[in-house]
């Protein structure tokens, strides 16, 4: 490894949060570099030690979102390095590609097992962007180097999505349980299955998805939207949006971390766990 | 009362179809289809006046048929639906949200409206055209193949986790 690990952001056409993405893994103390989708060969070269696939409409959801860039070449090395136990993140956009690689939940490798279908709960269908709660899984929080830093309590990340509900074959749905990695609840960490607490009809209110060795996470909330404190509004219930309205007209809010910077700076102490275990 | 589907076509060349054709020919080239088309497919169930009401409703709601950009016409007549391949062996593939807002919110709106439909279905048609050596019992072999998304490097069309798919003897 590098002395800063370096996390490689795919761009593909209709990509459109990379840059964000990247800015915060390097405030996150790690490299980053955006990678388009027919840079195979530059980002073979540069070995990256993580990948994240960034929000957006890869291929403008052609077909079906994320179905197309799943099945371009420079997923051969995703997937491949994702096997080999590099850590893999996917968001919004990134986790249906990330479906439709069969990379999650992974019980057969490569195998499409599950689905981000169309938004669909009693009260509700369509686009929706606002703001929830997410809490994460036991066991996810010990396996995922993404998720170590969150802790057990809810945290406050907004979702944009049309396309977010988890769905698996009726044969697997005794399985999900294991890869579990994030689940939508209310700001005191309880899980409800109706609307708006789960906002899409997700089986078991699942708002995120790990293979079973936990380094490939697939989520649909916008964790790079929630990396700053001042992203979070004041208006959110829960001990996040206390602190928030704390440091209203306070300059310390400008340089303080939000709920989503966790989740990059697992990724980091990961890193930095390992490069300690090395030596 | 007869259920009466329609299909509905971009009068431009369908980018999505280019982009899926595009994608087969690298990931199935030895089954991948010589042309490939994209149509919206309505079915509606039941409705009162039979081809008199759909067109009121096609003429009326341009979220159907944006007569700007888009044709469309009856299934089951007379004519093609498709702009050259005559030569070509055709199959036709179906594919349905298995839980699909899109039909319960125009089923809603139709009923809001006072349009005497007992229900809207919304599907897109996929249609596979191979050259003509093809027999059809290959061909319909090859489109479920390309069809449903078993694995990464397998199919693209559909995934059977959260869609339907229903092979059509003829539209």
């Amino acid at each position: 490894m590098k002395n800063r690990p370096l996390v490689a952001v795919l761009q593909f056409p209709g990509s459109n949060c990379e840059y964000e993405t990247a800015s915060v893994v390097r405030d996150s103390g790690m490299d980053a570099a955006i990678f388009r989708w027919n840079q195979w060969k530059e980002l073979s070269d540069s070995a990256p030690d993580a990948f994240i696939l960034p929000g957006g409409f890869s291929f403008q959801d052609r077909v079906r979102a994320g179905a197309v860039a799943a099945k371009e070449e420079i997923m051969d090395l995703v997937f491949n390095e994702a096997q080999s136990g590099k850590p893999v993140l996917g968001i919004c956009n990134g986790a249906q590609i990330l479906v439709e690689s069969g990379l999650v939940p992974g019980w057969e490798n490569g195998r499409i097992e599950s689905a981000l279908a169309a938004n669909h709960i009693h009260g509700r269908s369509g686009y929706l962007s606002r703001w929830l709660f997410l809490r994460v899984n036991a066991r996810a929080l010990r396996v995922s180097p993404w998720l170590g830093m969150i802790g057990n309590s809810a945290i406050p990340v907004p979702i944009a999505h049309a396309e977010g509900r988890f769905v698996f074959a009726e044969k697997d749905n005794h399985r999900v349980s294991e890869c579990m990695a994030l689940t939508y609840c209310d700001e005191n960490g309880v899980e409800i299955s109706d609307y708006p607490v789960n906002p899409n009809g997700s089986f078991m209110n699942l708002a995120g998805i790990m293979n079973k060795e936990g380094n490939i996470l697939a989520m649909m909330p916008h964790p790079e939207r929630a990396f700053w404190m001042w992203q979070i509004p004041p208006w959110i219930p829960g001990a996040w949006g206390d602190r928030r309205t704390s440091l209203n007209h306070d300059p310390a809010l400008a340089a303080s971390s939000g709920p989503g910077a966790l989740f990059f700076r697992s990724l980091a102490d990961y890193f930095e766990l390992i490069s300690r275990e090395d030596v | 009362m007869t259920d009466i589907s329609i299909v509905v076509r971009l009068k431009a060349p369908d980018p999505a179809a280019m982009t899926a054709l595009s994608t087969l020919k690298r990931i199935n080239p030895g089954i991948c289809p010589g042309m490939l088309e994209r149509y919206d497919y309505w079915q509606f169930i039941r409705p009162l006046d039979g081809k008199k009401t759909v067109e009121k409703i096609v003429s009326h709601f341009h979220d159907i048929v944006n007569p700007n950009k888009q044709s469309w016409r009856f299934t089951g007549g007379s004519g093609s639906i498709h702009s050259g391949g005559e030569e070509l062996i055709w199959t036709e593939v179906l594919v349905t949200d298995k839980v699909d807002s899109i039909s319960e919110n125009w089923t809603d709106i139709l009923r809001r409206n006072r349009y005497e439909v007992e229900k809207v279905m919304y599907s897109v048609l996929w249609r596979l055209g191979y050259p003509s050596g093809t027999s059809l019992t290959e061909a319909r072999e090859r489109t479920l193949a390309l069809t449903v998304t078993s694995y990464r490097d397998q199919g693209l069309l559909a995934n059977p986790v959260s869609q339907n798919i229903n092979l059509l003897d003829q539209v």
